[in-house]
């Protein structure tokens, strides 16, 4: 018995190298995309747009830190995006209604673990396989946004509200929020009990069940984590315009999902790192930010974003048949 | 670098053919544009056949009293309140009709198919519909004038002989006007913009940007268009990429046109947040709730759109003379209640007016 923890720690390890070779790749392209694009127009560099591409996509960023937790635990979570508009407006609605701005901000992360953790006791405990669960959540929350904000929009904001839009240490603060955190959490997935549990749940259950590890309370852990960070792309993203939507940006989730993918996270559970996913989410803005500067057709965009996931989830399937 | 060079190069060239062909600005479509004339004056109607379908064997609904099903594009939106709120109004002018209105919480056209088919199942006297797609919606509305039940379209159309009647916001040259004159009016003819619109290949307003094109090419040939940026309906990658156009152009730049509800009141926020008000001006289509913080600062001083209230109302009022046999085919007019007279145009569309300015001074009266 003692060597399929061994067995199944060093298939982990060489699986992290192997994942660690895709962040790399999305980085080398970050770094290849600013220099290329830097000759056109200098203004690419300048701090105004590397301000929109990192700070204006942060809230991404920061929601994918959960994604990738949930997603390497072997599930999937579809309704982050429904979650992200439903606690924006609850911030929206709180501050108007002249509650502590503190107590506005703090309301989405609380209300979003609340909401994860008991979807991911229904997953863990109640066996419901998480893709049915979430999309159930996902025309909850979705439908009840709707019922509840009747449509309306939240344009009468206290000018205290708006968090996303100040700065700390000179640098916006969504920035600073998106930085801390990945790196927190990846250092945290990397050293601590915990965060290693998720890496071996997802890579081989059985063995992480004969090594003592509770499968479901790391499921309910998961999520609620993923509630956590859905809360504070919830700040970011209702802070960071004049006015919050009663509706969700079309695909928010999906944006969310394939930056994980895009990362060097698994879709099949057990591999991946924050780190990736926070890169390719500003890989994407990046991308759509130098398609601009550079005038090449928005057609090509989304060719480019869906050949860069058929390519990735090749490579991952290529990788599990070599290992195997 | 080299695959970003060879999409440039290629970017480059079918940029370079597609001006050969045309001279529309990137997002707009390729169909025939009609601008209408700089000063303001009425485009010349041109009697067209009527082109729309008859119910088969409806009974004679003549003054009496009829239930209607409202199936927008979606519900739970402002703009589709605003146009269930215009019919509940007139459906209580005329107080021979029952509406409720019904559609699916994303703009999802199958949801919709079903959602009209239960209504056809169970029966129903009249159907108000916004098309998610106009070639998908067409069978289930043929089936509905089929079962005899009258159908009027509004705000989006289907295919002419799916239904009767649709009644039109606005037209096409009408809105492009409206918005080319509110940029023109704050950067003068010589101006240069950008537009941040949903898709390059939205029906709506690809259609839009080609007339706004056409219009501009004949009344303010000194302005100069920059470019088109996509930005779907989400407001922070609307808010992004008009920061990316402010970052790009800098002092070269003094206008952004918002094509949809969502990108222009994010452009009005990118242009307030990079401390470019007075410098860019901000015009587009939205919705008077969503500007009202930035026409209350004086960062955009105006926001093109129907009234939507008006638009629900005049499609119940004409659902209504539809059903009572005073708006037949080959009829040039429609009388549709406090809105007077409306026109018929292109057969079988209404025309519901000249597109809405909202300014500082206006918006406070609507709440959509």
């Amino acid at each position: 018995m003692t060597a399929i923890p061994h067995r199944s720690s060093q298939g982990r390890i060489g699986r992290a190298l192997v994942g660690h070779g895709q962040v790399l790749v999305v980085l080398g392209a970050i770094i290849a995309l600013f220099i290329g694009v830097s000759f056109v127009n200098a203004r690419f560099l300048s701090p105004a747009n590397l301000t929109t591409i990192f700070s204006g996509n942060a809230y991404i960023a920061v929601a994918a830190i959960g994604m990738t937790m949930v997603i390497i635990t072997g599930h999937i979570d579809v309704s982050v995006g429904a979650l992200i508009g439903v606690l924006a407006t609850v911030a929206g609605t709180l501050a108007v209604a002249g509650w502590p701005m503190w107590l506005v901000w703090l309301a989405p992360l609380v209300i979003g673990v609340a909401v994860n953790a008991a979807a991911g006791w229904l997953v863990a405990y109640a066996h419901i396989p998480s893709i049915v669960l979430t999309l159930g959540l996902l025309s909850i929350l979705k439908g009840g946004l709707i019922v509840v904000t009747g449509g309306e929009w939240i344009t009468d904001l206290p000018p205290g509200f708006f968090l996303a839009q100040r700065d700390v240490f000179g640098l916006p603060l969504p920035l600073v929020v998106m930085t801390v955190l990945t790196l927190a959490a990846a250092w945290w997935m990397a050293h601590f009990r915990f965060g290693r549990t998720i890496y071996a749940v997802g890579s081989n259950l059985e063995a992480a069940r004969a090594i003592g590890i509770s499968v479901e309370r790391t499921t309910v852990g998961v999520f609620a984590l993923h509630g956590l960070f859905a809360g504070i792309s919830a700040v970011l993203f209702a802070t960071q315009l004049t006015t919050i939507q009663s509706t969700v940006p079309p695909n928010l989730e999906l944006v969310i999902i394939t930056a994980c993918v895009i990362g060097g996270v698994s879709i099949l559970g057990g591999v991946g790192t924050v780190i990736g996913a926070a890169l390719a989410t500003i890989f994407f803005a990046t991308i759509t930010s130098a398609m601009i500067f550079t005038n090449v057709s928005a057609y090509w965009l989304r060719a480019v974003i869906g050949g860069l996931i058929l390519i990735t989830v090749l490579a991952d399937v290529a990788r599990r048949r070599g290992q195997a | 670098m080299k695959p970003v060079f060879h999409m440039a190069v290629l970017a480059g060239l079918m940029s370079a053919s597609s001006a050969l062909a045309q001279s529309a600005w990137t997002g707009g479509d390729d169909l025939p544009t009609n601008p209408l004339p700089c000063d303001g004056s009425p485009a010349a109607p041109a009697a067209l056949p009527y082109d729309g379908a008859t119910p088969a064997n409806a009974p004679d609904r003549a003054g009496q009293p009829i239930t209607v099903v409202d199936v927008p594009k979606l519900v739970g939106i402002g703009y589709f309140n605003a146009t269930s709120k215009g019919i509940a109004e007139a459906a209580a002018e005329l107080g021979n009709m029952t509406v409720t209105t019904d559609g699916p919480t994303e703009a999802n056209i199958d949801d919709q198919i079903t959602i009209l088919d239960n209504y056809i199942t169970q029966g129903v006297d009249g159907i108000l519909f916004a098309a998610n797609d106009p070639v998908a919606i067409a069978p289930v509305l043929r089936k509905a004038l089929e079962a005899g039940i009258n159908v009027v379209g509004y705000d989006a159309n289907a295919e002419p002989d799916a239904r009767q009647w649709f009644v039109n916001q606005a037209e096409f040259n009408g809105v492009a006007k409206s918005l080319i004159d509110s940029l023109v009016a704050e950067t003068g003819p010589e101006g240069k913009f950008a537009i941040v619109t949903s898709t390059f290949t939205t029906p709506n307003q690809a259609r839009w940007i080609a007339e706004m094109s056409a219009y501009a090419a004949q009344c303010y040939p000194q302005l100069e268009w920059l470019e088109t940026v996509e930005a779907q309906e989400d407001n922070i990658l609307s808010f992004n990429q008009a920061n990316t156009l402010l970052t790009k152009y800098g002092e070269d730049m003094n206008g952004i046109i918002g094509m949809t509800s969502v990108a222009t009141p994010a452009a009005a926020d990118a242009v307030t947040q990079s401390g470019n008000c007075g410098k860019v001006a901000v015009v587009g289509l939205a919705t008077p709730n969503a500007m009202k913080p930035y026409l209350a600062s004086g960062c955009v001083k105006s926001a093109v759109l129907w009234n939507p209230v008006d638009l629900g109302y005049a499609a119940a009022q004409v659902l209504r003379a539809a059903a009572d046999g005073t708006l037949t085919p080959g009829d040039t007019s429609v009388q549709a209640g406090r809105l007077g007279e409306l026109q018929v145009i292109n057969g079988s569309e209404i025309l519901l007016g000249s597109p809405f300015v909202f300014t500082q001074e206006n918006a406070g009266e609507f709440d959509f």
